[in-house]
């Protein structure tokens, strides 16, 4: 990797990434219609991703600027609430499947962007932390990405909308993910005290969205306890990756 | 005074500590429904940070075996859940409450006495590297044991337990701490390979514990955005608070 600009690479998997979440439209493909039990370990999935990205953030990349880190987690979440209260979207109901209001179509739009962004912000951070963490992370969010545009797909379906559509739309509102980590890995990389801030301010916005969104939608939709085994093993998947790296 | 019998006076001094935790509740006159709500997420804040903690250690002395470990702490839940739903829920009583109460405080009170079991083992193999830091790690763990005995009393106190009785409890949860602080002190070289798997254990049953019971709970009592907030905010400030100690 040394010949290539990291900076190529940030942008190489961060696009990797975006374009996972057109791999969320496959199940709704094969299988139709999915039950709400498979959309909730779709969520505890994403959750439990999330949530290692959270943990292997704080591990390896606040090694030092423990105080910033903290400050940036503190703002990360305030960030995140803010935002989503500004725009209405927050204590959205990411699976109305049924719900046909223009407005629910716009804000689900929003809401699968504004995630996107935060993740950028964990690509890019954990690429300055060092590359190969970096992509181990980046890999984890791909993946990520797949549920999460699942439940997207099972909403823009119901209204509708074609599945390459919904695919492509999946992929699109996950451009900014490549933009926002090239941004972060190259002003944060120029900064290098911002690092700290960066890493605690995805650390505290992943967090935030998982608790308030991912895993209270995941809990209407399936049995608790087999929510918590997924969200579980996703993480240690995650603890596992970022070792290896 | 022997070094044994001085590892038991310190590992009994770090259990006494876990009582502390039941202090802040003295403050917390009306116990309603938003409380109950909001005290689970504290106390899922507390374990999943205290978690993250004991992962980045086991994984220190072992990944695979971390991980492990973790898998046989969620197996571990499971079976004390199965056992404990065979009796009659609405027959169980425990202290001031009976049913579903009873049952999540019991199950908490089990999680976190085993997760002791290897925190005692962690502070006989961290003794077993000499006397000289004695103190010194004495004082970090007693200190670590005091949001844990909040995290119990967060459980307790919501269900009519008096304070007395839930700092009570709290020692009880970290009795097993002297008793295996010893052993391992003096089989230090053959207990040290299997740190990480009781540090995974105890992360892998605190973390489900929080997925199946905690978060359910807070979110069921309390608001998203509130829930969300709090939790995300007390796993920052533990682990900010660990890495300080």
């Amino acid at each position: 990797m040394s010949a290539t600009d990291p900076t190529l690479t940030v942008l190489a998997y961060s696009s990797v990434a975006a374009f996972a979440a057109a791999l969320g439209v496959l199940p709704q493909a094969v299988s139709g219609r999915l039950p709400l039990r498979i959309l909730g370990w779709g969520n505890a999935l994403a959750a439990g991703l999330m949530l290692g990205v959270a943990y292997a953030l704080l591990t390896a990349g606040l090694t030092d600027g423990v105080l910033a880190g903290g400050a940036g987690a503190v703002l990360g979440l305030l960030f995140v609430r803010v935002t989503h209260a500004a725009t209405g979207v927050q204590d959205l109901d990411l699976n109305r499947l049924d719900d046909l209001d223009p407005a629910y179509g716009y804000q689900l739009v929003l809401v699968n962007v504004l995630h996107g962004a935060y993740e950028g912000v964990a690509i890019g951070a954990a690429m300055l932390v060092s590359l190969p963490f970096g992509i181990s992370m980046a890999l984890a969010l791909a993946v990520h990405n797949v549920p999460e545009a699942m439940a997207f797909t099972a909403i823009l379906e119901s209204r509708g909308v074609p599945l390459r559509h919904a695919a492509g739309l999946a992929v699109a509102t996950k451009f900014n993910q490549v933009l926002v980590s090239v941004v972060v890995f190259v002003v944060v990389g120029s900064l290098p005290p911002l690092l700290p801030w960066a890493v605690g301010f995805a650390v505290g916005a992943l967090l935030y969205l998982l608790l308030s969104e991912l895993l209270p939608e995941s809990y209407s939709q399936a049995g608790h306890t087999s929510i918590a085994l997924v969200t579980l093993v996703a993480m240690g998947i995650v603890v596992a990756l970022a070792g290896a790296a | 005074m022997s070094d044994v019998v001085l590892v038991f006076l310190y590992a009994l001094a770090t259990a006494l500590a876990t009582g502390l935790g039941a202090l802040p509740f003295l403050f917390v006159k009306e116990v309603s429904d938003r409380v109950v709500g909001l005290s689970n997420a504290v106390a899922a804040g507390l374990m999943l940070g205290a978690s993250f903690g004991l992962v980045s250690e086991g994984t220190v002395h072992g990944r695979l075996g971390t991980l492990g470990g973790a898998l046989v702490g969620v197996v571990f839940i499971l079976v004390t859940q199965r056992l404990l739903a065979g009796y009659d829920e609405e027959k169980m009583v425990f202290e001031a409450a009976r049913g579903e109460g009873a049952r999540r405080m019991l199950l908490m009170l089990v999680v976190m006495t085993v997760h002791s079991f290897s925190e005692g083992v962690a502070v006989g193999v961290s003794f077993g590297g000499g006397m000289t830091l004695a103190t010194l790690i004495t004082v970090a763990i007693a200190v670590h044991n005091i949001p844990e005995g909040v995290a119990i009393s967060a459980v307790m106190r919501p269900q009519g337990v008096s304070v007395a009785r839930c700092a009570g409890w709290s020692v009880v949860s970290s009795l097993p701490q002297p008793l295996m602080a010893v052993p391992a002190f003096l089989f230090v070289e053959a207990v040290r390979p299997a740190l990480p798997w009781g540090l995974g254990f105890a992360a892998g049953a605190m973390v489900f514990m929080v997925l199946v019971e905690l978060l359910p709970e807070a979110f069921h009592e309390g608001g998203r955005q509130e829930v969300a907030t709090l939790t995300t905010l007390t796993v920052i400030a533990m682990v900010l608070f660990q890495r300080f100690l």
